[in-house]
């Protein structure tokens, strides 16, 4: 699969991805390493394993990161509960029973990881927010990326039957190890350009009036310009829209009351919402216009 | 790096008309992988192959996506996408970016991609069938690597010139650097017992809350028993920087600094001069405009610098109950202070009294002068060293004595 042909099935999958986007999913394909794509929240890092799995075909596993992920739940994990009654019912029947028949894959939980290399058919691997995840399990992960493969010491090494297409997460908030690092491929998803906003709003809102969608785009390109603490993001974006679009309005109100109501779409904190008075509300839709007119009526 | 940053060799733009056939493809990439490490790439064997691997896998019709590829595959963080562009565009089409070209009567290698790649595929052909013409070819980039490690000594050498050269003259990419050094020393700093545990003849502690929790998997019997380990956290870091006229020149710098500490660690950073007011938040944003911000934050501020009074408001006010064993506190100032010489080692004492380690750094050469830090010095022990920052060679020298 080329890269046009798998552009053109994200596209299908609902996500509309750069040329240079799809020409790294190739690669991580073609090469058979992991991506790690890094960027703020809400650029579609999680949408992208999403509609890579569909472009694919193939089952999406996810694994969701956070503070205190073990191996139990990333991995693999015993089941206990099956290996007493199997102990029980031998003791009622007498029959011997040795360790290892309690430690076969019989009585293996497979978490995401586990289920991912063991698999019968290829999949594509989410590892979402790696950088919510502790050190300790970036360091077991390591196994995992490089040799696709995972060491169960009851059961020896369990070695991929297809190689997954793996895709790591990470919103910054933690700086992950070189180690991590340079068993992936790396590509930052910055925010997206104007036009390419557009063409996601246009794929996931159809029914919203164009208009609506290019005015409402170049406001919040517009905004994430402003010094705010938490950009709005594309999910952001396609939020603010379906708002409006509900709100009966086929373009960007003129009023500014009106739009700071919405705002709650796309500013997520106080101090945001603050900064954003009905004067640069205004402003952001005028652009210098409304600065020069509204210092000709004071004048 | 060097001073002017034009790539070593003499280009020739790959989209010149009758650019020279590429003759020495993995040469090329060696010399370009040189050339990232000289930007602080972290780029290795491992890498470099794969860029070769790259080069051979794309067909000649798609040479041109050779860079997002390379990108995805030299990038290890966002400061390196960011700079991609800037070094690809400088090694490849030198003629795009102005005043970088120079010119010379000797020949030199091509850099034409679509030439590489046609080149890359021509040796793998004329070499042996199957892969071993691909191993050969890799074997040949790592071999070059030698003449790519010769040409990032000479980076090296040449980006210690930046490191001896004062903060002062500093321009901006070369912070980059700062922020890399930052993230080492951030790193270095040593994790500390949360708790200290005496020996126990009876060896591990049982955690008997965690066991009785993970019994519930197994019908309530405790199958696997949970205990209890020591636990290590790095210190907390708090910087002080002073921004008073007497710091005006360095101010910027030691702000730039904080930014860099604050990105790689969990530190809380203030400013003061006669007032004391924290930034932290201001310097996590992505935004160039921190000096303004902060010139906003302090605009009220009257004259002159009161460091005994801000490090009380600190201490009693803002930090109150995250100051003990953890904490480190960094203060960078000259040490010139408006408030009675004595209550500055009384407000460090108060500091020290609660486990707090100060380290104080000063721009000048020299032992900073001042009456408030000569009464701090007789007192002994309350500063753990005062240290010299004004260049990078100093930041690095420093982080081998902090822990």
């Amino acid at each position: 699969m080329d890269e046009a042909t798998l552009r053109q099935g994200l596209h299908a999958a609902g996500y509309v991805a750069d040329q240079d986007l799809a020409t790294v999913l190739w690669l991580a394909v073609e090469l058979e390493r992991p991506l790690l794509v890094e960027g703020d929240a809400g650029v579609g890092k999680t949408a992208l394993a999403a509609a890579l799995a569909g472009a694919l075909g193939r089952e999406l596993v996810r694994l969701q990161c956070h503070e205190g992920l073990d191996l139990a739940q990333a991995a693999y994990e015993w089941n206990y509960s099956r290996q007493l009654i199997e102990i029980r019912l031998h003791e009622t029947q007498s029959g011997t029973l040795r360790a290892a028949d309690l430690f076969s894959r019989d009585f293996l939980l497979e978490r995401p990881l586990l289920r991912a290399i063991s698999g019968e058919q290829p999949c594509v691997l989410l590892i979402d927010e790696i950088d919510r995840a502790d050190e300790g399990f970036e360091a077991f992960l390591l196994e995992v990326l490089g040799d696709y493969q995972i060491t169960v010491p009851e059961l020896g090494t369990l070695r991929a039957r297809h190689r997954p297409l793996v895709i790591l997460t990470s919103n910054g908030t933690r700086e992950l190890s070189d180690a991590l690092r340079r068993r992936c491929l790396y590509h930052y998803q910055d925010y997206p350009t104007l036009a390419r906003e557009i063409d996601i709003v246009r794929l996931s809102l159809p029914q919203a009036a164009h208009a609506l969608v290019e005015q409402a785009v170049a406001f919040v390109q517009a905004l994430r310009r402003e010094d705010l603490q938490k950009k709005p993001g594309v999910a952001e974006t396609l939020d603010w829209i379906r708002a409006l679009h509900r709100l009966g309005l086929a373009a960007v109100p003129d009023d500014a009351q009106l739009i700071r109501h919405t705002l709650a779409c796309l500013l997520k904190t106080r101090e945001d919402q603050s900064q954003l008075d009905p004067n640069r509300i205004r402003q952001l839709i005028e652009g210098r216009r409304a600065g020069v007119a509204e210092r000709e009526a004071q004048a | 790096m060097n001073d002017t940053g034009a790539p070593p060799p003499v280009p020739v733009d790959l989209a010149a008309p009758g650019a020279l056939p590429c003759a020495d493809p993995l040469g090329a990439i060696a010399g370009f992988a040189a050339w990232l490490r000289d930007h602080g790439f972290g780029l290795g064997i491992a890498e470099q192959q794969a860029m070769v691997r790259t080069a051979l896998a794309l067909p000649l019709n798609r040479a041109r996506q050779l860079d997002p590829c390379w990108r995805a595959i030299a990038c290890q963080d966002r400061r390196d996408w960011r700079q991609w562009r800037d070094l690809f565009d400088r090694y490849w089409h030198p003629a795009r970016t102005r005043g970088s070209t120079r010119v010379s009567g000797t020949t030199r290698p091509s850099r034409n991609l679509q030439q590489l790649v046609q080149a890359l595929h021509r040796q793998m052909d004329e070499d042996a069938p199957g892969r071993a013409g691909g191993d050969s070819a890799l074997t040949a980039g790592a071999v070059t690597e030698g003449d790519g490690g010769q040409r990032a000594q000479g980076g090296a050498s040449r980006s210690e010139a930046l490191h001896d050269r004062a903060f002062a003259q500093w321009l901006p990419q070369d912070l980059s650097q700062l922020e890399q050094l930052a993230a080492a020393i951030a790193r270095r700093l040593r994790r500390q017992l949360t708790r200290r545990w005496r020996d126990d003849a009876r060896g591990r502690r049982l955690d008997l809350r965690r066991t009785l929790r993970a019994s519930l998997h197994t019908g309530g019997v405790p199958l696997q028993p949970a205990w209890r380990s020591v636990r290590r956290e790095r210190p907390r870091l708090f910087l002080l920087v002073d921004v008073s006229r007497s710091m005006e020149t360095h101010a910027q710098l030691f702000l730039r600094i904080a930014r860099a500490f604050a990105g790689a660690l969990d530190t809380r950073v203030f400013v003061f001069h006669t007032r004391l007011a924290e930034v932290t938040p201001l310097l996590r944003s992505d935004s160039a405009a921190v000096q303004e911000k902060v010139n906003a934050v302090t605009a009220g501020f009257g004259g002159g610098t009161c460091i005994a009074a801000s490090i009380a408001d600190f201490r009693t006010v803002h930090a109150r109950a995250q100051l003990g064993r953890k904490a480190r506190v960094w203060v960078l100032s000259d040490g010139f202070d408006a408030d009675p010489p004595q209550r500055l080692a009384e407000e460090l004492l108060e500091l020290r009294r609660r486990g707090v380690r100060i380290h104080w750094f000063h721009p000048g050469a020299g032992v900073p002068g001042g009456a408030a830090l000569q009464a701090v010095r007789v007192q002994g022990d309350l500063v753990e060293e005062f240290l010299r920052l004004d260049r990078l060679a100093d930041l690095a020298r420093i982080g081998e004595h902090l822990h």
